[in-house]
């Protein structure tokens, strides 16, 4: 039997606010109602991804294992402590983590971008 | 750039101090607020659309006037009312279509807060109606031309020919005035974004060489930001950012992608092409501008705005603001730090922006 997880309740919620509350709200009401959508749908995407893993992967490039935050690679690299030069690699690291941040964020975003980036 | 938060609003508990102010500062010897509407749209500031009959004196009569003050949350990048309204005066002097400033009050006794009072005009300010108006076709490129030649006249006002005292004048590089502006703000927010900071990095090593006069730099001239009635421009509003500065920021922050609201292929603000607002410009400001320069500025404009939406995310963070809009904003920063990045490896390749 399936379960009723939390992604499915998100799931259910959306649906029900896209049938049946958004065609009896007004011009003013909708706008409220599509932010509260997106909202839902970013937690649901959230809930199944694993946000933690890209930071963690980002982290893994710069510092030894297990050291490092976001917070302490923010001040490095403003510090210049950590560069292009330092680290080769991290633009393209510091890419592939807005990128999965993104597909979490807005994913329609992405779309194009390749194309646009030519 | 931090927030500070207060409680305050227009009521009639304050409507007879606002009318002796009025009068006041309009030389009547009596001054009555009719009526008095909130607009919306104001993020940072209050703006409230006030119809005032003014007994005598040289504005005798019914007046429409918008009474602008801060809103609850205040971004400290953002002037002063009074600077503000200084910046008003020097763009209505210099012939751009701004509103009309009328008064300004420094005194926080009378609403609770300063304010400026300017001249009303009519028109519509929403960006996502103005980008998607089934009228564009017709006359989108005559709006971003007349846009195009309000902005030269702007930046026409320089520190030498106006006395705008509270606009500090910058002393090096006005990009690294820019980005000291961002980090400044970054430094209070609880949650690092390394991505922006790596470009402002960029920014900061690849800031052109600025040799001419500052000049005064709207600091928010987008879509959104001017009134449009029936395909005409009747007002640029919203001059709390302004600044001396480079004049190609402005281009910069009109034509970037963040700021086109869907309609990519317009790239002047999303009603318009690059050409279509670029070369009037030109003409009416006398000088060419430089496509790979103009990259660099469109990718200030998005590390600004990344810089701006984190903050408003911070409203919730620290502030526990509740509002799904500053939530989801505060979410943007990824793209525009993307948006960002994509735009730097252009640069790098020599790709101007047309």
């Amino acid at each position: 039997m399936p379960r009723i997880s939390a992604e499915t309740l998100i799931e259910l919620a959306i649906q029900t606010l896209k049938t049946d509350v958004r065609d009896n709200l007004s011009g003013e009401g909708r706008y409220p109602l599509a932010m509260t959508i997106n909202a839902l749908e970013t937690a649901r995407r959230e809930i199944m991804c694993e946000p933690e893993a890209a930071t963690w992967a980002l982290l893994d490039e710069i510092y030894d294992d297990g050291e490092g935050s976001l917070k302490e690679l923010a001040k490095d690299i403003r510090a210049g402590t950590i560069t292009d030069d330092t680290h080769p690699q991290l633009r393209a690291r510091l890419e592939k983590h807005l990128i999965a941040e993104l597909e979490v964020r807005n994913p329609r975003a992405l779309k194009g971008r390749a194309h646009d980036a030519e | 750039m931090a927030e500070e938060a207060r409680q305050r609003t227009l009521d009639t508990s304050n409507l007879s101090a606002l009318e002796a102010f009025i009068a006041d500062a309009v030389s009547a010897s009596k001054a009555k607020v009719n009526e008095a509407q909130l607009l919306g749209g104001g993020a940072i500031q209050e703006n409230w659309r006030v119809n005032v009959t003014v007994e005598d004196g040289p504005r005798a009569g019914d007046h429409t006037w918008v009474m602008r003050t801060d809103a609850a949350a205040v971004l400290s990048l953002s002037l002063d009312r009074a600077s503000e309204f200084a910046v008003l005066q020097a763009a209505h002097g210099a012939g751009a279509r701004a509103a009309e400033p009328i008064a300004r009050c420094e005194r926080d006794d009378i609403i609770g807060a300063p304010f400026l009072i300017q001249g009303f005009a009519r028109g519509n300010a929403q960006a996502r109606k103005i980008v998607r108006d089934p009228g564009l076709a017709n006359w989108g490129s005559s709006l971003a031309a007349d846009l195009a030649k309000q902005l030269a006249r702007i930046h026409t006002v320089r520190p030498s020919n106006a006395e705008i005292s509270a606009l500090p004048v910058p002393i090096g590089n006005p990009a690294h005035q820019e980005i000291a502006k961002f980090r400044a703000a970054l430094d209070g927010s609880p949650e690092p974004r390394p991505a922006l900071e790596y470009v402002l990095c960029w920014l900061a090593e690849n800031a052109p060489y600025y040799g001419r006069e500052l000049a005064l730099v709207h600091g928010d001239f987008r879509t959104g930001n001017y009134l449009v009635d029936d395909g005409q421009l009747t007002a640029i509003l919203d001059w709390e950012f302004s600044h001396w500065g480079d004049p190609d920021e402005d281009i910069g922050w009109f034509c970037a992608n963040c700021w086109r609201f869907g309609n990519a292929q317009l790239q002047a603000g999303g009603i318009a092409s690059y050409a279509d607002f670029i070369a009037p410009y030109e003409e009416a400001a006398g000088r060419k501008l430089d496509a790979l320069k103009l990259r660099y500025w469109e990718i200030m404009a998005a590390a600004k705005w990344a810089t701006i939406a984190h903050l408003q995310g911070d409203r919730y963070r620290k502030s526990g603001e509740q509002s799904v809009e500053l939530a989801l904003t505060g979410l943007m920063v990824t793209e525009l730090e993307l948006e960002a990045i994509d735009g730097l490896k252009a640069y790098e390749a020599g790709r101007g922006v047309y």
